[in-house]
């Protein structure tokens, strides 16, 4: 009984110390963004700071940051949301007005006093190359309305996913004639009863599997989950999706870390990891990811929508796919 | 030691209703006596032995073991049962499965934090002094009820306590076994200086063992006395009838002698032990079957005597248990027990003389 | 006594600091104005909330939804419990594996398993069954409530077995036995003596699995949403995470009444067990239940066994296997055979965060569950023995972070820690989950009190010994299956234990749960089963040490 004891003592003390590890000179990152670790590594290797990357889910990236604001604890250097949430962050002081010289190559439209936009969060049709026909492949997006896609379709769930809705109403302002026509493109779409899932991140999987055939998602997954059989609908119209952004925060407990982050995450470097590891659509002149043919597709930030309004398109898409 | 119990209350509050268990209960037990708390079940007499360890909180009142208060409402004195030094053997013996027989006696000994070379030999002393050497390294609950009582008997005495408690030690044994450990138990208590309350229901065991038995009812103590005062001179109805076996009627008082009381009941007249109840007022007659004498022939006058009931009835029923007959007698309209002896020829139907003494005939408020 | 309240009152006042605090956020921030805990008041987030049209359809779902998973979950467990503990049906040691796994695979890996064995396209069950009889359509389609209630319902059964089966172990066969002598059959005994008997551990497990379900997330939305059937954890999510600056304080409104409910059915079986003294059944008579021989119904019975072993272990479990090893979502064939690779494990084995995090949450587990289990050890210690009205109180504390939809409750938790210096260190993870699953801890140990009578404890006293001295002489070494029981459930649970942490980890604090969530964000099932794997081998590992260790110390009884 005692040996037992003094054992399972020792195990807890060693677990202790290793749980606590010394912080050397770091910066701390905040980002809805996935698997940036090679940035982070090189960062690291560049600059000999240490950079922290927590990943933190758009739905609890408001919650989180704000609480840690107001408490005046918030421990990151660095932001990177959709431009919609560094908008309210931005209205609450959370973040400073530094502007990166390296965004200089950057298109103006994409620098907004403090906050950089520095990609797309793209959203094009993905479908199983192998189930599919080339010649059944959609060419506009009407095409999804077709009845032989009837319970094949994936995609993340209108009523509540921000991008989804936001790509949706994306495709009503910039890509269909008349809103009578976008109307009918969206009821013909219901009409085919896709398949919802929470977001994004798991409606490639159904299309792997052959589960259904097609989905509405991101084509980073073509690189991500190669060699799994997914290719990107060329469609006539132009993609569309929410920009990324990224910002220094003004209560940076490592100030001049956070400006060297922000520097290098703009550089020509890390946006070349990021098309190429990550297949991220990039603002930075001239990197594109390394998928087939998406160096000459036309790919449009959509406008930013207010929450009242993405609620609002929420709770009509709501009733047209009745998703209750 | 002497416990003593000043006016100890406790009362119980369920669905609405208070019951009180113990309703201002006065008591003292003396020093090295064996001394047994008796009455039917919901009585208070374990209510009143676990307020006396500890184990209950009393409403009110004082309990004072020895020199020293252990509890007391007024002067907000609670000593921890741990701190009261007592032993209690429990009804269900509360031998610790996890355990084997020696670690189980050796336990109050090692909690002391006592030399172990000390426990061993007093261990020893103990499971010698109850039968059980030999036993130390059975699991606990490998051996018989009746080893088990033993052994929660030797975890009460190893550390030589003052008092020991016992609260129906016997009730889950088989009659044979109790019968013999009631012996055993008499025997050992009696070789050791202690202080004994006992716990029962039964009034044979309260019979064989104790000093002094105390018969509760509905929380309060009827009665005090020896084992034969409570048997053969209760005062009260509820202790002659739960003590033993009695036949009770109802009667008025006819006439007071100088060591006689004469009363009229519904089976007759009888002449009986002295007891001052005036005149016409209203008495409980009680008879207890085994002192009931059967005559078949007619009584004659030289038989009686001034001092012995006659009266004659039917025999109705007799059932045999072995050592003796036990039957009901018809008087008119009232039936009378009665014990007979096993080689009696008598049998059903047969009139028969009835023959009491007035020294058996006992007489209890009504 | 005094000292006893003095105990109630330390604990009450430790339990409610950690479990009052978060809530309390949380009913702050459901009256504020704005998306933190402390704005104006306003009356807007209860009014959205509960005016809400689609309500009552959630509310129906809700309760089939739970009701039935609870069911499955008991009824499933008290079935093995039977006969592992009471017949001779041969395998025994299959049950502990069976009751423990489902424990141990993270709840999303475990649907998405089901998902791919059972949905309506191309599910492989469904393949192989249309194949087998001809059929046109899939038999069985996971998209609805009961797939929901069968995957919940069987996630759900360890907890329901880990606390049916001590008190199962330890019943009085005398019982029994007087039954079968009265003229009942094995069926009657049963049903109006066992199961009776039984009652508070079967309410126990029945009323804890309810309040889990009604905390689930993973089951209603890897398989409720998809077919598009919303139960309240569900419709919590839908409500805000419209937009981006998600409002968990309407979230928080929403939950209220799911605490409310929860607090109802805990007092609901306080009442329906409070004669739980009745049901006394160790006492130092020895415990050695008597063996039902099944005879004729041994191999059907045990032919159940296996098809429940393997649809609940091996199936899911065989499914992860094969998603970690090819190289992305695809149907069983001889294609996918042929391109198996490790590419997903050495992904993970080489990623020094998924180590991190393997460190942390095996920390979290022993630590955690060790800490846990003292703690809930005293408590169940005032719920069963001291019984008053503040032990009452104390219980119900103990079930509040415990009954908030998990989504919810970590941000509670992230409100109040942000207030303390140990925010965004490991330690707010240890102390959150601790609160939130204190339950896990003290059902199982008070159901294992119940059944030690009364005077073994006592005639502790009587001999001179202490309070703790008797805890530690007495109780603790006659509760070791209760211990075991809860160390077990709390150990398995903190190691991967998500909601919480998702909201609570940081760099440095990672735990093997957020990874997981983090590959799942990224649709990389691979990589997550190959976690999840280490994961169940971790989560074994520690779960035979404790049964072995539970079993040396406790020789005398077994």
């Amino acid at each position: 009984m005692r040996k037992v004891k003094l054992i399972i003592g020792t195990i807890f003390i060693l677990l202790v110390v290793l749980g606590m590890t010394a912080a050397a000179s770091k910066v701390s990152f905040y980002a809805n963004i996935t698997a940036i670790e090679p940035i982070m590594e090189s960062f690291e290797a560049k600059t000999g700071i240490k950079g922290e990357y927590t990943r933190i889910s758009t739905d609890k990236f408001l919650a989180t940051v704000l609480t840690e604001f107001e408490a005046g604890k918030l421990l990151a250097d660095v932001i990177q949301a959709p431009l919609p949430v560094l908008e309210i962050l931005k209205e609450r002081g959370v973040l400073s007005t530094y502007t990166s010289p390296v965004a200089e190559a950057y298109p103006e439209w994409t620098r907004k006093e403090g906050i950089q936009l520095f990609g797309i969060e793209y959203v094009a049709l993905i479908y199983n190359k192998e189930l599919v026909k080339q010649e059944d492949v959609p060419k506009r997006y009407e095409d999804l309305t077709d009845p032989k896609w009837k319970d094949k379709i994936v995609m993340a769930n209108p009523a509540l996913h921000p991008t989804t809705i936001s790509w949706l109403v994306g495709l009503k302002e910039n890509i269909f004639e008349s809103e009578e026509e976008w109307l009918n493109f969206v009821k013909g779409l219901a009409a085919n009863k896709p398949m919802f899932v929470a977001s994004f991140g798991p409606t490639p999987a159904p299309v792997e599997s052959g589960e259904k055939l097609i989905a509405i998602s991101m084509p980073k997954y073509i690189i991500t989950k190669a060699p799994a059989p997914l290719d990107w609908a060329r469609i006539e119209q132009p993609l569309m999706g929410t920009p990324r952004a990224i910002a220094v925060t003004s209560s940076a407990p490592n100030p001049d870390g956070a400006k060297a982050f922000m520097d290098y995450w703009l550089s020509e470097e890390a946006m070349s990891i990021l098309a190429k590891e990550v297949g991220e659509y990039v603002l930075a002149p001239g990197i594109f990811p390394p998928i087939d043919s998406i160096d000459k597709a036309e790919v449009l930030a959509i406008r930013e929508l207010s929450d009242e309004e993405i609620q609002q398109w929420g709770t009509e898409f709501k009733k047209i796919f009745a998703v209750y | 030691m002497e416990i003593r119990i000043k006016e100890v209350s406790k009362y119980y509050y369920s669905e609405g209703k208070t019951i009180k268990a113990l309703d201002k209960v006065s008591l003292t037990i003396p020093s090295n006596q064996i001394f047994t708390l008796l009455g039917p079940s919901g009585c208070g007499k374990t209510t009143l032995l676990r307020c006396i360890v500890g184990l209950e909180t009393p409403d009110s009142g004082e309990i004072i073991i020895g020199d020293e208060i252990v509890w007391s409402g007024k002067d907000g004195i609670n000593i921890p049962t741990e701190k009261r030094g007592l032993a209690m053997v429990f009804q269900t013996y509360a031998i610790w499965p996890h355990m084997n027989v020696y670690n189980n006696v050796a336990y109050p000994l090692q909690i002391q934090k006592i030399p172990k070379e000390e426990i061993r030999k007093k261990v020893e002393k103990t499971l010698r002094f109850v039968k059980l050497e030999g036993f130390e390294k059975r699991p606990a609950t490998n051996i018989s009820g009746g080893q088990q009582q033993r052994v929660a008997l030797a975890r009460a005495l190893v550390a030589e306590p003052k008092v020991i408690l016992f609260d129906e030690p016997l009730s889950n044994l088989d009659a044979k076994l109790r019968e013999e450990t009631r012996k055993e138990l008499r025997s050992f208590l009696s070789k050791l200086q202690i202080t004994a309350v006992y716990v029962t229901h039964d009034q044979i065991e309260a019979l064989a063992l104790s000093d002094i038995i105390a018969v509760m009812h509905s929380g309060h103590i009827v009665e005090i006395g020896s084992p034969r005062e409570i048997y053969f001179n209760a005062n009260h109805q509820f202790v002659a009838d739960f003590i033993g076996r009695a036949n009770l009627f109802k009667a008025v008082v006819k006439a007071q002698e100088h060591d006689k009381t004469i009363v009229s009941s519904d089976i007759g007249t009888f002449v009986c032990q002295k007891r001052e109840f005036p005149v016409e007022s209203k008495v409980i007659l009680c008879i207890r079957p085994e002192f009931i004498y059967l005559k078949k022939d007619r009584i004659t006058e030289e038989e009686t005597t001034g001092e012995q009931n006659v009266i004659s009835g039917q025999i109705d029923n007799l059932i045999f248990i072995g050592e003796a007959y036990e039957g009901e007698v018809r008087i008119g309209k009232e039936h009378l027990m009665v014990k007979l002896d096993p080689e009696t020829s008598l049998k059903k139907g047969d009139t028969v003389n009835l023959v009491v003494s007035s020294n058996h005939c006992l007489l209890v408020s009504a | 006594m005094k000292r006893d309240s003095r105990l109630t009152i330390i604990l009450i006042i430790i339990v409610g600091f950690l479990t009052v605090c978060p809530v309390i956020m949380l009913v702050f921030g459901s009256f504020s104005e704005g998306l933190s805990a402390f704005g104006k008041f306003t009356l807007e987030k209860y009014i959205a909330a509960y005016t809400d049209p689609e309500l009552p359809k959630i509310i129906s779902n809700t309760v089939i939804f739970v009701l039935g998973a609870a069911l499955v979950a008991t009824i499933l467990a008290l079935f093995l419990a039977y006969l592992n503990n009471r017949t001779d049906i041969p395998g025994k040691f299959l049950f502990k594996v069976i009751s423990i796994t489902p424990m141990m695979i993270p709840h999303i890996l475990f649907s998405v398993s089901w998902v791919l064995l059972l949905n309506p396209s191309n599910g492989i069950l469904n393949l192989i069954l249309k194949q087998f009889f001809g059929l046109e359509n899939s038999p069985f389609n996971i998209y609805s409530l009961w797939g929901m209630i069968l995957v919940e319902g069987l996630l759900d059964m360890p907890i329901a077995y880990l606390i049916i089966a001590p008190a199962m172990a330890s019943f009085d066969v005398n019982l029994e036995e007087s039954s079968r002598v009265c003229g009942a059959g094995i069926g009657q005994t049963l049903a109006k003596i066992t199961l009776p008997v039984l009652r508070p551990a079967i309410l126990a497990a029945f009323i804890l699995c309810i309040v889990r379900c009604m905390a689930s997330f993973a089951v209603p939305s890897v398989i409720g949403m998809p077919g598009r059937i919303y139960v309240l954890a569900t419709h919590i999510y839908q409500t805000i995470s419209v937009g981006f600056a998600v409002d968990y304080g309407k979230a928080a409104a929403i939950g209220m009444s799911v605490l409310v409910i929860s607090i109802t059915l805990i007092f609901l079986y306080r009442y329906l067990t409070s004669e739980s003294e009745k049901y006394v059944t160790i006492s130092s008579r020895g415990y050695h239940p008597t063996i039902i021989k099944l005879k004729k119904a041994k191999i059907p019975l045990f032919f159940i066994l296996g098809l429940l072993l393997f649809i609940l272990i091996a199936l899911p479990v065989l499914v992860l296997i094969y998603t970690s090893l090819v190289p992305y979502s695809m149907v069983p064939s001889a294609k996918a055979f042929s391109m198996m690779s490790l590419r997903h494990w050495n992904a993970v084995i080489k990623d020094p965060i998924s180590i991190l995090s393997l460190k942390n949450s095996l920390f979290l587990g022993i630590f955690g569950a060790t800490v846990g289990v003292i703690l809930s050890l005293f408590v169940a210690y005032t719920i069963v023995r001291i019984r008053t009205k503040m032990s009452g109180i104390l219980e119900s504390l103990s079930f509040l972070s415990f009954s908030f939809p998990g989504i919810v409750i970590g941000i509670g938790f992230m409100w109040f820690f942000v207030r303390t210096p140990i925010y965004a260190t490991i330690w707010t993870l240890l102390i959150g989950y601790i609160a939130t699953y204190l339950p896990y801890g003290i059902r199982p140990l008070s159901s294992a009190f119940v059944q030690i009578h009364k005077h073994l404890e006592e005639s502790s006293k009587v001999c001179g010994a202490g309070p703790l001295t008797t805890m530690r002489r007495i109780i603790i070494p006659l509760l070791v299956p209760g211990i075991v029981s809860g160390w077990i459930l709390m150990a398995t649970m903190f190691l991967r234990e998500l909601s919480l942490s998702v909201v609570l980890s940081r760099p440095g604090s990672e735990v093997l749960a957020v990874q997981i969530l983090r590959f799942s964000g990224d649709g990389l099932w691979g990589r997550l089963s190959a976690l999840g794997i280490i994961m169940i081998v971790i989560s074994t590992t520690l779960v035979a040490l404790v049964s072995f260790i539970g079993a040396k110390l406790q020789p005398a009884i077994k």
